[in-house]
């Protein structure tokens, strides 16, 4: 157990930047998910972690002492590879007993410690299976055996659900939050699932373009995300946005959305006045069946059940959004229908994507 | 289907004339025929032809031989001190040739396995004594080696591997190495090509687990890369050693067997035999034994790999 320090990481590809400086302290034990769409640089980051990339400039520590130029074997961290990347040619209890055996460990300690894996993973019955004789999800316990019978300083994930399918998926995320659980160790996951994220993290950092937008728990990032990337990949359905300016007039203001619609605002926000601005709100936030002079009629394009609850498409002048809803009545819902955008629910993004 | 129907009708009308059921019947081996007849042709007939030779006395420039003599050949051949030699001799060239082939090619497989500027270009390199006609490779270590116009035994010498710049070629002790090592070098490039090849097969996050798990370079190629090429090497190994056994090309061109037969490969010898002496029949009974002993050495590794595999 240890924590972990990154600070001012950059990498490059040859003159190809993939990283910016990037600065975070994983305290132990913590669970940390770094989230971001593809080529974001998350693999990249938890890859360098791991030993098996090169830092280009700036300095990780691993329970302090810095590690950048130590080869893979001498940082003790653990990682589970999307692949898995179980050696093929041997048994289930090979597989997890190799780190062991390099390190000369006595054969009585290796039985006990796998053993005691192979039961914690539900792995008895495979031991003497090779990898290829499983299924995905058994292969995916056993790299996690092969990580965990080393009792190493930190876990790294490289996306290990990805090669999952849906119902496996919940569940061994179910488990690898158990497993946090029992074993308290500091644990780094790489994913470009948000539902992972959130379900897993104690801590979230949101990735995008190589640089770190947001980090914090997964209820911050949603309940109040620092940008509009963070707000639009955070949450499923995602944060509909509007275009528009922001008008004020004393102390009152108002949003003019793109399509004509005008939002009266009660209270001010920290823009000036008449500069192009985004609105965000969640779909759940969006009221439907509304009454009050605040309400705006909306176009119903599409109505998705999906058995929790429903997804509604809408189109309120030419600007597409959605709303969610568990009250059933909307199901058979056509034409046009009155919403209302509740003001406390609203997230401002300034003309640079900020939040303000 | 038809039969069934008879069956159930019970009338002879229901039966297909007898020239529908012959084309049925007939078909199979219609459509099989040619492929057997052209394998039987090409393959059996030279075959067996060459096998009766092993019991028949042929010599080319004696117009009464031709009849058959038994095993004669196999009694003579029982006491060819000759053979003998060339049958140590095999070993030894195949032995060497193998190992130094298989030594040299997987070190440069694995060398060209990691990515370097002009990798392309030199593996387009590596690969050209493979192309070089076995007859021109000859040729050329044989000038190599030749005193007069070639380069090596003046290094030798200069390196006082030699007590002087002879030629290894003429060297009763030496003369086998001169070929080994132009078959080496002409050899390299097949291992190097199908282990190159097997290496690249190998997903490369198994290495990054194991340095993970705490190997080493050593402890990484024993534990992951050896296994991967086992079977590879297995095939290879096998395929190259009758391949060596029955290869003659570069003796003949080299030393042609000599010096007093001291090079003399079992291969060498029955082309020694066939062409030189020109007694076809005699050729024939070694070509026979060295058949025999090849196909031997075949299904002792045949079966010896399938025990490897049940023992898995």
């Amino acid at each position: 157990m240890a924590s972990i320090d990154i600070s001012a990481i950059r990498k490059s590809y040859g003159i190809l930047p993939v990283l910016h400086g990037i600065d975070l302290e994983i305290r132990d034990g913590e669970f940390v998910v770094l989230v971001g769409p593809s080529g974001c640089g998350k693999s990249t980051l938890l890859r360098m972690i791991a030993g098996l990339e090169a830092v280009t400039s700036g300095e990780i520590r691993i329970d302090g002492k810095r590690v950048n130029d130590l080869a893979p074997k001498d940082r003790d961290i653990a990682m589970v590879f999307q692949s898995y990347a179980l050696y093929p040619h041997m048994s289930v209890a090979k597989n997890m007993s190799y780190s062991l055996r390099l390190r000369k460990t006595p054969a009585e300690k290796i039985a006990s410690v796998v053993a005691g894996a192979a039961t914690k993973l539900g792995l008895d019955p495979l031991m003497e299976r090779r990898p290829r004789a499983l299924s995905g999800g058994q292969r995916q316990r056993v790299a996690m055996g092969r990580a965990i019978v080393r009792e190493p300083k930190a876990f790294l994930f490289d996306e290990p659900l990805s090669n999952l399918d849906a119902r496996l998926r919940e569940q061994m995320r179910a488990e690898i939050k158990k497993l946090h659980q029992d074993l308290g160790a500091t644990s780094i996951y790489v994913t470009h699932d948000q539902i992972e994220a959130m379900t897993l993290a104690d801590r979230i950092v949101a990735m995008h373009g190589g640089i770190v937008q947001q980090v914090g728990s997964p209820l911050e990032l949603y309940d109040n995300p620092a940008n509009l990337f963070v707000a639009g990949f955070i949450g499923s359905p995602g944060m509909n946005f509007f275009e528009g300016r922001y008008m004020r007039s004393g102390e009152t203001a108002s949003f003019a959305l793109t399509g004509g619609a005008v939002l009266p605002l009660p209270s001010t926000a920290n823009l000036p006045d008449g500069s192009r601005a985004t609105l965000g709100i969640r779909p759940e936030h969006v009221i439907l069946g509304a009454e009050g002079p605040d309400a705006m009629l909306a176009k119903v394009d599409l109505v998705e059940p999906t058995g929790f609850g429903i997804i509604v498409h809408l189109t309120l002048g030419s600007v597409a959004f959605k709303a969610f809803t568990l009250d059933r009545r909307f199901l058979g819902m056509q034409g046009e229908v009155a919403v209302r955008l509740p003001v406390p629910n609203l997230h401002f993004f300034d003309e640079a994507g900020r939040k303000v | 289907m038809t039969s069934h129907a008879a069956r159930e009708g019970g009338s002879r009308i229901d039966r297909p004339p007898l020239k529908k059921r012959l084309a049925d019947a007939s078909a199979p081996y219609l459509y099989t025929a040619p492929a057997l007849i052209l394998i039987v042709t090409v393959m059996l007939v030279p075959l067996v032809l060459g096998i009766s030779y092993a019991f028949r006395d042929i010599q080319l420039l004696n117009p009464f031989s031709g009849g058959f003599i038994g095993l004669d050949h196999f009694k003579a051949l029982s006491q060819d001190q000759n053979f003998y030699r060339a049958l140590r001799n095999t070993l030894w060239w195949t032995g060497w040739s193998v190992l130094l082939q298989f030594v040299f090619g997987l070190i440069l497989a694995l060398l060209l396995d990691k990515p370097f500027h002009g990798r392309a270009i030199v593996q387009a390199l590596v690969f050209l004594p493979w192309a070089v006609p076995s007859f021109l490779a000859g040729l050329n270590w044989a000038w190599l080696f030749n005193p007069v116009v070639g380069p090596l035994p003046h290094w030798m010498f200069a390196l006082g591997l030699m007590s002087e710049p002879s030629n290894i070629l003429s060297d009763p002790q030496l003369a086998l190495w001169g070929p080994i090592i132009a078959n080496v070098w002409w050899g390299i490039p097949f291992f190097a090509i199908t282990l190159l090849a097997a290496l690249q097969a190998i997903p490369r996050d198994l290495y990054e687990a194991a340095s993970i798990d705490g190997a080493g370079p050593v402890q990484r190629f024993f534990s992951i890369t050896l296994p991967f090429l086992a079977p590879t090497i297995a095939i290879t190994v096998l395929l190259r050693t009758v391949w060596i056994s029955n290869f003659a090309d570069l003796i003949i061109v080299m030393t042609n067997g000599g010096p007093a037969d001291r090079s003399q490969i079992v291969a060498s010898y029955i082309f020694t035999q066939a062409f030189k002496r020109l007694d076809f029949g005699y050729a024939s009974a070694i070509a026979l034994v060295l058949l025999m002993l090849l196909i031997t050495y075949s299904m002792l590794i045949v079966v010896l790999r399938q025990w490897l595999l049940s023992k898995d």
